[in-house]
């Protein structure tokens, strides 16, 4: 694992990174398999340039990080790209991610995990697949939990091709009573129980480098 | 051990029952059998706490009324249900989920190490794959291997008051062996008060001593011991309520 500490423009390689952001805004170009980390990272705009046959997986955790956020994604052919991100937060925020799929036989996988304490995360996904492109495939899974706040998400996928398959789930609501009760009757009291299921919830799309750190 | 004193019970402003009694000493093991819809699992969730039933009389546990109390007070006292459908908990682990009880609990560090070779004792025990341990909460598993993890839990919680809600519907033949003789190994070990709600005689049968209750819209209207559960699922509910009131 890589910790880095980025100022503008970077070159990542075949390896795992935890990005340190100097400025606001940073242009990351993947080549080769590539796992970047965005921990808690006040940042305002980050651009990922996937380039050609290149994997990219992005773990995004926030907590009560309450800048607004904009992602842009720039996949060429044969590439991968798989976006996951959780955001829990207790003031107002928003995210926008911008998956442009120019190549062929591309795909790309978001899933979001978001959790509102108070106010409002606005979470706008906008997969591009572009004209003239072939064989890409785009899936969003997107699921939010009010809990004191609000949780709105516009999933936006744009197929300028007929060559593409594309997918999305998104889901808001409030924690499930009957899972509440379920852990109740296991003997957690009413918060513990509501604390361990948004924590699992919020940790479910993260791998196990980010959920050693929630355990700690 | 339990005792329901004169409840009426509703819910949504329905009335369930009128005049409801039923009382289960220590260590024994009581049926209670009815058609589908009469209310057997309402009873079920009432006794466990649910708050979505509405309780008139009272209902005492170990002396103490625990009427008002919520799930996790009565479940903090031993009381213990399996459904026939139990909750897939997305992003909470078995491990996880038992670790933050057990650690409530007590003011003692948890031993991590102990624990975990419990649990993998447990699983082997019930033929469940170890890696269930740190797997979501039935998430993805069978029917059969819910129902597994459900007694993983009652292992490891240890309950003095247990519920059986139709635990043996939609398992297969070897699956209600393997359950009926955990629960039996665990009834030996602990001497818990069981509550079996059923349709079929495999998994009491597994228990030489219980007490039946035939629950109609009146409530309990027969009472006896396991002839009476026998000639129940030989003859059908039909037949035997319909003898009961001609009486």
């Amino acid at each position: 694992m890589n910790k880095i500490l980025v100022s503008d423009i970077i070159d990542l390689n075949n390896d795992s990174y935890i990005i340190n952001s100097k400025n606001n805004k940073i242009v990351l170009n993947i080549l080769g398999n590539v796992k970047v980390y965005l921990i808690n990272e006040v940042i305002d705009d980050i651009t990922f340039d996937v380039k050609e046959k290149s994997n990219l997986d992005i773990y995004l955790f926030n907590k009560n990080v309450n800048n607004n956020l904009v992602i842009n994604i720039k996949e060429r052919n044969d590439s991968l790209v798989n976006l996951n991100f959780s955001i829990i937060n207790n003031a107002n925020r928003e995210l926008i991610v911008n998956n442009d799929m120019i190549g062929n036989n591309s795909k790309s996988v978001i899933k979001g995990r978001i959790i509102s304490n108070k106010d409002l995360i606005k979470v706008i996904i906008n997969v591009n697949v572009f004209s003239n492109t072939l064989n890409n495939i785009a899936l969003e899974d997107l699921k939010g939990i009010n809990n004191g706040g609000f949780v709105q998400i516009e999933p936006n996928i744009t197929c300028l091709t007929n060559d593409v398959s594309a997918n999305h789930l998104t889901s808001i609501g409030n924690l499930n009573k009957d899972m509440v009760s379920y852990l109740m009757s296991k003997g957690l009291n009413e918060q513990n129980a509501k604390n361990l299921m948004l924590k699992g919830f919020i940790y479910s799309n993260m791998d196990e480098y980010i959920k050693n750190l929630g355990d700690e | 051990m339990l005792n329901l004193d004169n409840i009426n019970l509703y819910i949504n402003d329905k009335v369930l029952f009128k005049g409801l009694n039923l009382t289960i000493n220590e260590g024994e093991i009581h049926v209670l059998m009815g058609k589908n819809g009469i209310g057997k699992s309402s009873i079920a969730k009432t006794i466990l706490g649910d708050q979505n039933y509405k309780v008139e009389g009272h209902i005492y546990y170990n002396g103490e009324d625990i009427t008002n109390l919520n799930i996790y007070e009565r479940s903090r006292r031993g009381i213990y249900t399996i459904s026939q459908m139990p909750m897939e908990i997305e992003g909470v682990t078995n491990a996880e989920m038992l670790r933050t009880v057990i650690s409530n609990r007590t003011t003692e560090p948890l031993n991590i190490l102990k624990f975990n070779k419990e649990l993998e004792i447990i699983c082997a025990s019930l033929e469940l794959d170890k890696s269930f341990i740190h797997r979501e909460i039935n998430v993805g598993a069978s029917g059969g291997e819910k129902k597994k993890v459900e007694l993983m839990h009652m292992w490891m919680l240890k309950p003095s008051f247990i519920i059986l809600d139709e635990i043996d519907s939609g398992l297969d033949v070897d699956a209600i062996k393997l359950v009926a003789t955990s629960l039996k190994k665990y009834y030996e070990e602990y001497h818990p008060s069981i509550l079996i709600i059923t349709h079929s005689s495999t998994l009491i049968d597994t228990f030489s001593d219980y007490h039946v209750h035939l629950l109609d819209k009146e409530g309990i209207i027969m009472e006896g011991n396991q002839d009476l559960a026998h000639e129940i699922l030989t003859k059908g509910y039909k037949n035997i309520i319909k003898n009961e009131h001609l009486l």
